[in-house]
C-alpha cells in the first residue's frame, strides 16, 4: 500500500512547527514514523499535510540536569537503549528500550512519538506514569507542562492540544534510594505487550517505601497507574509478602480484555506476577543507586 | 505530479539525485527510481524486515520511511556488498556464509538478513548466538527456522576475522588457528604480505573508499 498524496513540510525549529500547526487544518506530525507511516499506508490517516519534525535538531537530545532526565522529541528508542546514563541510573528505561519492537524500528522510532501515539499497549506510557513524569508541549501560547497522570485520555487520544507539539518527556532524577524496573510479557520478539508493569520505589533512610509508582501496559483503555497497590506499599518495608499483595491489588485494579492471546483472567494473573517482579527488581536497585553500580 | 521534489541519496558509494513525491517510501525509491531490486518488500506492514537497508550506519526498515527523509543520507543495500574491501572482489563473507551454511531456502528474506548481519558485525565483530538472534529479531524468515542463518553469520564473523588478520590487522584474542579458516594465505609479516588475490593485500585498493558507510 502507498499513502495518499500529501503536502509536506520540514520545519527546522519548534516555532516553525508550531506556526505550521496553527495555520494548517488537516495535518499529521511525523517523528519516528514507525506507527505513523503504517497508518498513512493503510489510509487510516489521510492528512492533507504531513509535518516532518525530523529536521528540528534542537529536539534531538537525551540528557540529565539537576532536576530531570529530559528526553527530547527526537530521541530514538535506540538512543535510550545505548545510553550509559540510562544504564547506570534509570532501570525501568533500560529494561524497556530493548523490549520495544525490533532493532530496526528502535533506530527510527522515538520515545516521545510513542507517548504521543498513546497506544494502550505501548510500553513507555507505563514507565512515564510510574516515574510521575511530565510531558512538555509547545503551543501558540508558549510552553505547557502536562503531568503524565493527566496526559492519556483514550486509546490513541491524549490531552495534547491540536496546535501543540510534544517537545520533551521528563522524569525526576532518582533520589538516593530509588530503583525502577519494567517487566513485559509478549508472545514473541517484536510484539506488543500482552501485559506489562513498570515499578518505581523510593526508600527512606530506614529502608521503608516512601513513594511507589506502578504503571500498567495493555490492560486498560490507556496506560494506567495501579494506585491501590501504590497506596498499599507506601510506609512499608520491601518484601515478598508485601509485593504479593501489591501484585494482587494491581491485578484487581486492571481491566484487561480477553483476546486471541489470552483471556482477561489470565492477563490479570500476569499483571500480578509482572508487578511482583518489577517491584522486586526496583527494590533491589533502590539499594544500589547510591553505590552507582554500573553494568 | 505537482509536489515532487529533488533529493540526493548516496547508495553503495554512488550519489544519485532523484525526483520523489513526498508520499514515496524509501523502499520504492530504491527499487523503482534506482532499479536496485535486491531490497525486497515482504509484508507491507513494517514487520518482516525484508526491506532492511543500512542508513548512515544503522539498519532501518525502508518501508517505514519516506524517501525525502533519507535526503542527504548514505545508504547501503545488498547490491553494495560485493564492492566492500572484505569481499575481495567476490562474495562478501556474509554472503559466503549464507551459501556455505545454507542460510537461505527461498532467499526472499536474505537481503534484509544480510543487512542486519552486516550492521551487527560492524558494531560487534565477535557476537555470540544471543546477540546474533537479537540483531536479526526484526527480520522474519519463513523457510529456514533461523538456525542456519545464525550459523551463516557466525561463519562470516570467523571469516572476517581471518581477512583482518591476513590484511595485517591485529588478530583478536582468539585461539582459532589460521588453518581452521579459509584465508587464502599465510601470516602477515611486517606488512610484507600478498594473499595472491588480485587487488587485495598487495597495496592500496580502489575499493577501500567505497561502500555506503561512514565509519
Amino acid at each position: 500500500m502507498k499513502p495518499a498524496q500529501f503536502e509536506q513540510h520540514e520545519p527546522e525549529t519548534v516555532e516553525e512547527a508550531v506556526s505550521l500547526l496553527e495555520s494548517l487544518d488537516d495535518r499529521a506530525i511525523l517523528a519516528g514514523g514507525q506507527s505513523m507511516v503504517p497508518m498513512l499506508r493503510f489510509r487510516l490517516a489521510v492528512p492533507e499535510t504531513v509535518i516532518d519534525i525530523n529536521r528540528i535538531e534542537s529536539l534531538d537530545y537525551l540528557e540529565e540536569d539537576d532536576e530531570w532526565l529530559r528526553i527530547g522529541a527526537l530521541a530514538r528508542h535506540a538512543d535510550v537503549e545505548e545510553s550509559e546514563l540510562i544504564a547506570e541510573k534509570y532501570g525501568s528505561f533500560a529494561d524497556t528500550a530493548p523490549l520495544v519492537a525490533d532493532p530496526q524500528i528502535r533506530n527510527r522510532g522515538t520515545v516521545a512519538g510513542a507517548i504521543a501515539q498513546a497506544d494502550p499497549k505501548g510500553d513507555w506510557g507505563s514507565v512515564l506514569l510510574a516515574h510521575e513524569g511530565e510531558v512538555v508541549a509547545q503551543g501558540p501560547d508558549g510552553e505547557r507542562v502536562i503531568p503524565a497522570d493527566d496526559f492519556f485520555l483514550l486509546p490513541y487520544d491524549t490531552t495534547l492540544d491540536e496546535n501543540e507539539l510534544l517537545t520533551e518527556l521528563r522524569v525526576p532524577v532518582p533520589a538516593d534510594r530509588e530503583g525502577s524496573a519494567y517487566h513485559k510479557l509478549k508472545r514473541k520478539v517484536g510484539d506488543y505487550a500482552m501485559a506489562g508493569s513498570a515499578a518505581r520505589l523510593v526508600l527512606d533512610e530506614d529502608g521503608r517505601i516512601e513513594r511507589a509508582g506502578i504503571g500498567l501496559t495493555a490492560v486498560d483503555i490507556t496506560n494506567v497507574r495501579a494506585t491501590d497497590a501504590e497506596a498499599h506499599l507506601e510506609g512499608e518495608r520491601p518484601g515478598s509478602e508485601l509485593f504479593k499483595r501489591a501484585g494482587e491489588l494491581a491485578a484487581e485494579q486492571s481491566n484487561p480484555e480477553s483476546d486471541e492471546h489470552g483471556d482477561a483472567d489470565y492477563k490479570e494473573r500476569m499483571v500480578n506476577v509482572l508487578t511482583q517482579r518489577a517491584l522486586a527488581d526496583a527494590a533491589e536497585r533502590a539499594g544500589l543507586v547510591k553505590r552507582r553500580v554500573s553494568q | 505530479m505537482t509536489n515532487a521534489r529533488e533529493i540526493t541519496l548516496t547508495v553503495n558509494g554512488t550519489e544519485h539525485t532523484i525526483e520523489v513525491e513526498p508520499r514515496q517510501l524509501l523502499v520504492h525509491a530504491i527499487r523503482e527510481e534506482l532499479d536496485l531490486t535486491g531490497t525486497h518488500i515482504g509484508c507491507d506492514t513494517g514487520n518482516c524486515g525484508a526491506c532492511t537497508v543500512i542508513k548512515d550506519g544503522e539498519p532501518i526498515k525502508s518501508c517505514l520511511m519516506f524517501a525525502t527523509q533519507a535526503d542527504g543520507s548514505e545508504l547501503m543495500t545488498v547490491e553494495g556488498m560485493e564492492d566492500l574491501p572484505e569481499a575481495r572482489g567476490e562474495l562478501h563473507p556474509l554472503q559466503e556464509g549464507f551459501r556455505e551454511e545454507h542460510g537461505l531456502q527461498c532467499g526472499y528474506c536474505t537481503p534484509g538478513m544480510l543487512m542486519s548481519g552486516k550492521a551487527l558485525l560492524d558494531e560487534n565483530p565477535d557476537p555470540n548466538e544471543d546477540e546474533i538472534r537479537e540483531a536479526i529479531s526484526g527480520n522474519l524468515c519463513r523457510c529456514t527456522g533461523y538456525q542456519n542463518i545464525v550459523r551463516s553469520i557466525e561463519y562470516a564473523a570467523d571469516e572476517l576475522e581471518s581477512v583482518a588478520a591476513a590484511d595485517g590487522g591485529e588478530r583478536p584474542t582468539d585461539s582459532r588457528s589460521a588453518s581452521e579458516t579459509r584465508s587464502d594465505g599465510g601470516v602477515a609479516v611486517d606488512g610484507e604480505f600478498d594473499c595472491g588475490v588480485e587487488n587485495c593485500c598487495g597495496g592500496p585498493t580502489t575499493d577501500r573508499e567505497r561502500g555506503g558507510e561512514s565509519e
